[in-house]
């Protein structure tokens, strides 16, 4: 499993801390902002608004114009450590999708900036789009849910980058790699101390979506010799590069023995 | 049938209880545990539980998995009876070879997989996934394959608040989809003979591989030894010629000393 489709997907859902004591409805309402190496347990809180109320699930505001990044902004389901890659991988990012449409999604390599202003200065709102990457495909706008339009008409398609980024960010072995997502419009979904934030429904969770192949092993060693060769990292390449080899050694076996020794006479 | 279109679905559906902790046991899995769908304690699973081995004279291409979308617990509907009547597990899918995780996060350990948003199951008619699994997964003779859910969200601690009073049976809580393409037989060897060329695993690779196969079988035997003592002859005359126009070389008279 050298070549692998690969997938992060990060979310602004806190965890409650019920769910770290037994049994679970005994404590108030605190939660962690923050979920490392795995999503948040959630469940439909107790009697919200009441004297009893407990607390399974919240929302983590996003601010007007914060940045947070996907894998170590503190914010939503986390990693202990940076992405960076190991020293025999590689990795294709093709495809980056993000919810609301008033946030923006930014690929970070190293200390470069994926999407950048005409100026070349990178992207002053943060990167692609919600409005051109939604995700899911066909989520509500937020006008739509205001409204409480969301289940009667369509919402946002991705129709632009239906294929993903092409050309493909290639990630090189050591790189380190972040995506960051930027809030441009009002906090989101709801402000810091709102009810709503504990009964928020999907329109109601920023998220971002990557996806990637992840090539390690001995088929990094041939998409290094793809890069030399000015070839597309893709997985018909890879496939391709090594048919070539085996077909090489195949013909290698097949080839004609050198003269001297296809005239030489038998000794038996 | 040796090449066969394949599909599994596992589902979760109610018990007929409210859900709570005390109405209902072992009915729903554990949160923020993965459980297989082949042979796991929730659901349903294959009524043996049978792990999914594959046998010595198969070969699998796993195509596509998918769940139920959704994240929120609160995106839940109840009827006018206070029947519950849809629910988000917040649900990720992993694949298991033998010991080995496919999914893994940009850290390079283990991670939950690929959710629900991503490929859904079942895909509305506005659903496009962004996820899709290319390349392939190959599982091999003698490989165990697992496909595991977490769920997220808990629906026996949401039943709590009461803002339902029965799970219908009818009611799907959470649903896996994995599609693959089962090569036994003669199309698994063709199948294993096209991995260790390097060249894809598909219906159309293999059936390509078999007419070749059939295009260049053996000749019958008679055929054979006609085009045999054929190109004796042939050989014998060409060397004759040789030695009479004075062109032979040590080669030609070697069966002659």
């Amino acid at each position: 499993m050298s070549i692998r489709r690969q997938c992060y997907e990060w979310r602004n859902v806190g965890e409650s801390k019920n769910f770290l004591i037994t049994p679970p409805l005994v404590i108030n309402n605190q939660a962690n902002d923050v979920i490392l190496n795995r999503y948040p347990i959630s469940a439909v809180n107790y009697k919200v608004g009441e004297a009893s109320e407990k607390q399974f699930w919240r929302v983590v505001p996003i601010q007007p114009n914060q940045v947070v990044d996907i894998f170590n902004g503190d914010i939503g389901n986390n990693l202990d450590i940076p992405g960076q890659l190991k020293a025999y991988q590689f990795i294709v990012l093709d495809g980056i999708a993000v919810y609301p449409e008033t946030f923006n999604a930014q690929i970070i390599v190293n200390t470069t900036r994926y999407f950048q202003d005409p100026d070349r200065v990178p992207s002053r709102m943060g990167g692609i789009s919600g409005n051109a990457v939604p995700y899911p495909n066909g989520t509500p706008t937020l006008r739509q849910t205001i409204l409480g339009l969301n289940g009667g008409i369509g919402g946002i398609i991705n129709y632009d980058f239906t294929d993903g980024l092409n050309p493909p960010v290639i990630i090189k072995p050591g790189d380190r790699w972040a995506v960051e997502v930027t809030n441009n419009g009002d906090v989101f979904p709801f402000p810091e101390g709102s009810v709503a934030l504990k009964t928020a429904t999907d329109v109601g969770v920023a998220r971002c979506f990557i996806k990637y192949l992840l090539i390690d092993g001995a088929d990094c060693i041939v998409a290094q010799r793809l890069i030399d060769a000015g070839w597309p990292l893709t997985v018909e390449n890879l496939w391709r590069y090594k048919q070539d080899i085996i077909k090489t050694h195949l013909y290698a076996g097949m080839a004609e023995l050198p003269e001297e020794i296809a005239n030489a006479k038998r000794k038996v | 049938m040796g090449i066969r279109k394949q599909l599994y679905t596992w589902e979760l559906h109610g018990d007929n209880t409210s859900g709570k902790v005390g109405d209902s046991t072992g009915h729903y899995p554990t949160v923020g545990v993965e459980h297989s769908i082949l042979y796991g304690d929730f659901g349903y699973v294959q009524p043996a539980r049978q792990t999914g081995l594959v046998r010595e004279d198969e070969f699998i291409v796993l195509e596509k998995i998918a769940s139920t979308p959704g994240i929120s617990p609160y995106e839940f509907s109840v009827d006018a009876v206070g029947n519950l009547t849809r629910w988000t597990p917040n649900i990720f899918v992993n694949i298991i070879i033998d010991t080995t995780n496919y999914y893994q996060d940009p850290q390079n350990v283990w991670s939950s997989g690929v959710s629900g948003f991503a490929s859904p199951y079942p895909r509305n008619v506005q659903d496009e996934p962004y996820y899709s699994l290319w390349p392939p997964v190959y599982v091999l003779p003698d490989q165990t394959v697992d496909v595991r859910y977490t769920i997220f969200n808990d629906i026996q601690l949401s039943a709590e608040n009461e803002a339902w009073n029965n799970i219908p049976q009818a009611t799907m809580l959470a649903g896996v989809f994995v599609e693959y393409t089962l090569f036994n037989g003669t199309d698994a060897m063709i199948a294993r003979k096209l991995m260790n060329l390097g060249i894809p695993v598909n219906v159309g690779t293999v059936e390509n591989y078999r007419r070749l196969l059939l295009k260049s079988k053996g000749l019958e035997t008679e055929t054979f030894d006609f085009y045999l003592e054929t190109m004796r002859q042939e050989r014998k005359r060409n060397k004759k010629e040789r030695k009479l126009q004075g062109v032979a070389t040590n080669n030609d008279y070697e069966s002659d000393l």
